[in-house]
């Protein structure tokens, strides 16, 4: 049973590869595009144009069934106890990975690329490891405490948008925090960057923050130029919360997260307020039950499938495709039918997006709706999401002195 | 924090902003329209014009659509553009003496607030009133109002606002239901309307109205002849107003002990009085002796700039300091509107715009003050005072040449009204002070102010019937 492969359904193999990894053909170990993924996975365009982040060089990749070929510049993803295979498109790490700001940092250090989006974290400090009160499957590199931590500076970071920017691949830029003890849910520490940012790109920005105790920090992520933003639930069910975001169930609470989504649904435009349900980490059913509350208040549910790590097995096992796709067309389905945006949370290398639980239902993007699809993956698109998203903005928002002013120094 | 979200339907927001858009679009085709149309019979292609910009000028300053002062800069620009007035002369009246005198008050008034010299007095007024109610009342609302006589009423209910406040939470009145609550607000505010109108310093309307009067006939009114005319219609306004305050709300308290607790705090705060204070308070006095005895002969603005020289040489304020009392945005308002008054009387269009309104029906002097009179205090419920008499003033005069009246007294009959105002929020800053602090709705501001505009038009119009003769204001 473990061993059925999706060769011929790009949807369900994406999914299969996310969860499963991939190994690589003789030929290409010791290849300079596969070396050191361990981690990080390797990005491949599947024959849907579906970006997949597909792990490889983790040990139990080892045991995946899916094997990457190459014959000159052309890659090939086999299953050899199947015998099919499907031709494949392996993204190369962008040129800025190599490249350094003007003080020095690596800029592969201070973003990663995902497919659509590109991440920054400028504090790569999440305080809760200060306490051993870390979400438990936690990989986000964030357990760098230090007395003196790492933090880039909002030119280093413009650097580095620019340098993404200039790439192509991205158009958006999302700004992550991890937990630090304050009310604010680190909004009034990125807010420099999130000005910088909207003042010097036409492009979109994401928060990944956590939920602020008042509603008034969100209106101010909005004011202060957020395009979109994530309070990461993580995990719908209640006691598995508490048990393995110790930290967040006693800082924050389920509750509040809760709240904050809610709110933030109804102030930030259709589509672009999203929050992750890992997975794996509780039975399919509590993830269900997730993605319906989620909808149900306008939220767009993110659902990365968990990647075990050495000494951090969370893992409900078994984990297998078969249990995971009916939980993907759930989110399809539930996203449709509460008519929310699916064009924001779209080409993410490390998720199955609700657009490609489509392809797991056996239905297909026609007229209008591919239209639009296609529209926003170009430039132009790009352009218009960004200019509408500042429309809506400026009528909106009223006030903007407080942090807002605080930029214009 | 202060990021405000208006939740409002996207597709209203849109619809609101295109508005804006469309009605700018909507006036300046009108205002083309006006400019382009065939010449009416009496009218020169100067007054025309004139009557054109006034118009934009009315537009924009009723609906605020634009800050007043950058209408005025819009008339500045206009005038010499369609070729009402030589450029020369549209700048040069920049330089009326109204304007400068305003400049000087402010300044003044500037001096009096940061020295603490205003603050001391108000506190010091108010913690002689006893424990009666009706007493700490009866003090707050004449105090508004003796200072409002001395610096812009603006000012001084932007001064007092906080120790009512304060003493509003120490008698621990609740807001929006403390009778007495409203009272004490509502004699704040009545105090400096009223005090207001009593001299040239209450507000800069009466200054504004002089310039106009002056640039567009060479007739003048006297700090002291200006304060003779009108001291008896703030007198019996103010016996209404607190008569009228007194029987409104219910007083629900009978002692105002816990207030003074407040006022000692405050005037314990302050210290001993300064030499600053002293010194200030010392210029302030000269100068108002020195505008009752020289204002006709050397000009009141003359003096004013003279005393602020005075307070600098004196190092009792710095630039940085006076800045923060300085409105340039009124200083240029008021420049525009004398340029357009001005703009309308010499191009003939003031006569021939009053004449063609209300010329049929307007047969005399007292007719035309109680008309005035009473549509400015109509207009001044919703427009900015000094808007009112930007836009009456001019017509008003035109009327008058025509049967032979005394223009001062048609200044009066706009100048005097354009500050009584009682109603709204919008009409004052006084009252929108008040209405700030939640004490007071609108709807109780509202319910009282009629009864006091209609008691103001009534009082305005017997004063001048039966008093201003007497002093030798002839109509
Ligand atoms: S909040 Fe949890 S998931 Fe986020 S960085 Fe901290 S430990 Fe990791």
């Amino acid at each position: 049973m473990v061993d059925k492969v999706y060769i011929d359904n790009p949807g369900a193999l994406k999914i299969d590869l996310m969860l499963r990894g991939i190994r690589l053909d003789g030929a290409l170990e010791g290849h300079g595009l596969f070396k050191g993924r361990a981690g990080n996975g390797v990005d491949i365009i599947l024959p849907n144009d579906a970006l997949v982040n597909v792990p490889c060089g983790d040990e139990y990749t080892l045991a995946s069934p899916y094997l990457l070929h190459s014959s000159g510049k052309h890659y090939t993803i086999t299953a050899p106890k199947d015998g099919r295979g499907v031709p494949v498109k392996v993204v190369k790490p962008p040129s800025f990975y190599s490249e350094y700001t003007t003080t020095g940092k690596a800029f592969s250090d201070i973003a990663t690329l995902h497919g659509s989006y590109s991440a920054i974290t400028p504090k790569p400090v999440c305080e809760l490891f200060n306490e051993n009160a870390e979400c438990r499957y936690c990989a986000g590199g964030f357990d760098k405490v230090d007395a003196n931590p790492v933090i880039y500076t909002v030119d280093e970071v413009l650097e580095t948008a620019e340098a993404i920017l200039k790439e192509g691949t991205s158009d958006i830029i999302y700004l992550s925090m991890g937990y630090s003890d304050c009310d604010d849910g680190g909004i009034e520490f990125l807010a420099p960057y999130i000005v910088a940012i909207k003042k010097h790109f036409r492009c979109l920005v994401a928060v990944e923050a956590l939920p602020p105790k008042s509603n008034k920090w969100i209106d101010e992520t909005y004011g202060l130029g957020a395009d979109s933003v994530l309070y990461n639930l993580e995990l719908f069910d209640k006691e598995l919360f508490e048990t393995i975001c110790p930290g967040l169930a006693k800082t924050i609470g389920r509750n509040r997260y809760i709240e904050a989504l809610k709110y933030a649904a109804t102030l930030f435009p259709n589509g672009t307020v999203a929050s992750h349900l890992i997975v794996g980490l509780e039975p399919p059913g509590s993830t269900r039950q997730g993605i319906d509350m989620l909808t149900s208040m306008g939220v767009v549910p993110i659902l990365p499938i968990y990647r075990p790590q050495p000494g951090r097995a969370l893992r409900i096992e078994p984990l297998t495709t078969e249990i995971i796709i009916p939980v993907y067309r759930h989110l399809y389905k539930a996203v449709k039918e509460n008519e929310i945006n699916m064009l924001w949370v779209r080409d993410i290398s490390v998720v199955t997006t609700p657009s490609e639980g489509r392809a797991l239902i056996g239905e297909e993007s026609k007229g209008l709706t591919s239209l639009y699809e296609q529209f926003y993956k170009t430039k132009l698109g790009a352009k218009t999401a960004w200019g509408l998203s500042t429309l809506r903005r400026k009528l909106r928002v009223k006030d903007t002195k407080g942090l807002v002013d605080s930029s214009k120094n | 924090m202060g990021v405000k979200i208006d939740r409002r339907p996207i597709w209203l927001l849109l619809a609101l902003k295109g508005l804006r858009t469309f009605f700018f679009i909507a006036i300046f085709a009108a205002f083309l329209y006006v400019v382009w149309m065939p010449l009416p019979d009496g009218l020169t292609p100067e007054g025309k014009n004139a009557i054109a910009i006034f118009l934009l000028c009315l537009v924009f300053w009723v609906s605020n659509i634009i800050p007043l002062a950058v209408t005025s800069i819009l008339a500045m620009v206009l005038v010499p553009l369609l070729g009402v007035m030589p450029r020369d002369v549209v700048y040069g009246l920049f330089g009326n003496e109204a304007v400068f005198f305003i400049l000087g008050a402010f300044i003044l008034a500037g001096a009096v607030m940061h020295s603490g010299l205003s603050n001391r007095i108000a506190l010091a007024i108010m913690e002689r009133s006893g424990n009666s109610p009706k007493g700490l009342l009866l003090r707050i609302y004449l105090l508004a109002a003796i200072l409002s006589c001395f610096m812009s009423e603006h000012a001084v209910a932007a001064m007092l606002f906080p120790i009512v406040f304060e003493i509003a939470k120490g008698l621990e009145l609740r807001p929006g239901k403390s009778g007495y609550g409203k009272l004490l607000f509502l004699s704040l505010a009545w105090g400096c309307i009223i005090g207001g109108i009593a001299t040239f310093l209450g507000g800069a309307r009466v200054p504004l109205a002089v310039g106009i009067l002056k640039e567009t006939t060479g007739a003048t009114i006297g700090f002291f002849e200006y304060s003779v005319a009108v001291m008896p219609i703030a007198v019996i306004m103010l016996a209404i107003g607190y008569f009228v305050l007194t029987r409104s709300f219910k007083c629900e308290i009978t002692s105002v002990a816990k207030a003074h607790a407040v006022l000692e705090k405050r005037i314990h705060a302050m210290g001993k009085v300064t030499y600053n204070e002293y010194a200030v308070g010392a210029v302030l006095i000269l100068t108002i002796i020195a505008w009752i005895i020289w204002g006709h002969s050397r000009g009141l603005a003359t003096i004013a700039l003279f005393s602020v020289v005075v307070l600098f040489i004196l190092k009792l304020v710095r630039w940085k300091d006076i800045e923060e009392y300085v409105n340039w945005g009124i200083i240029l308002m008021y420049g525009g509107a004398i340029i357009l008054g001005t703009a309308l009387e010499q191009s003939g269009a003031a006569y021939w715009l009053a004449d063609r309104l209300v010329g049929g029906w307007i047969t005399g002097p007292l007719l035309a003050v109680a008309f005035f009179s009473f549509l400015t205090l109509l207009f001044t419920i919703g427009i900015s005072n000094a808007a009112v008499i930007a836009i009456l003033l001019p017509v008003a005069i035109g009327l008058t040449s025509s049967f032979g009246m005394n223009p001062t007294v048609v200044a009066y009959a706009i100048a005097v009204p354009a500050g009584l105002a009682f109603c709204l929020p919008m009409s004052t800053p006084a009252n929108a002070i008040i209405v700030a602090s939640n004490y007071i709705s609108v709807r109780d501001m509202a319910k009282i102010g009629i009864i006091m505009s209609l008691c103001a038009w009534i009082v305005f119009n017997l004063v001048a019937r039966y008093y201003w003769p007497l002093v030798g204001i002839q109509f």
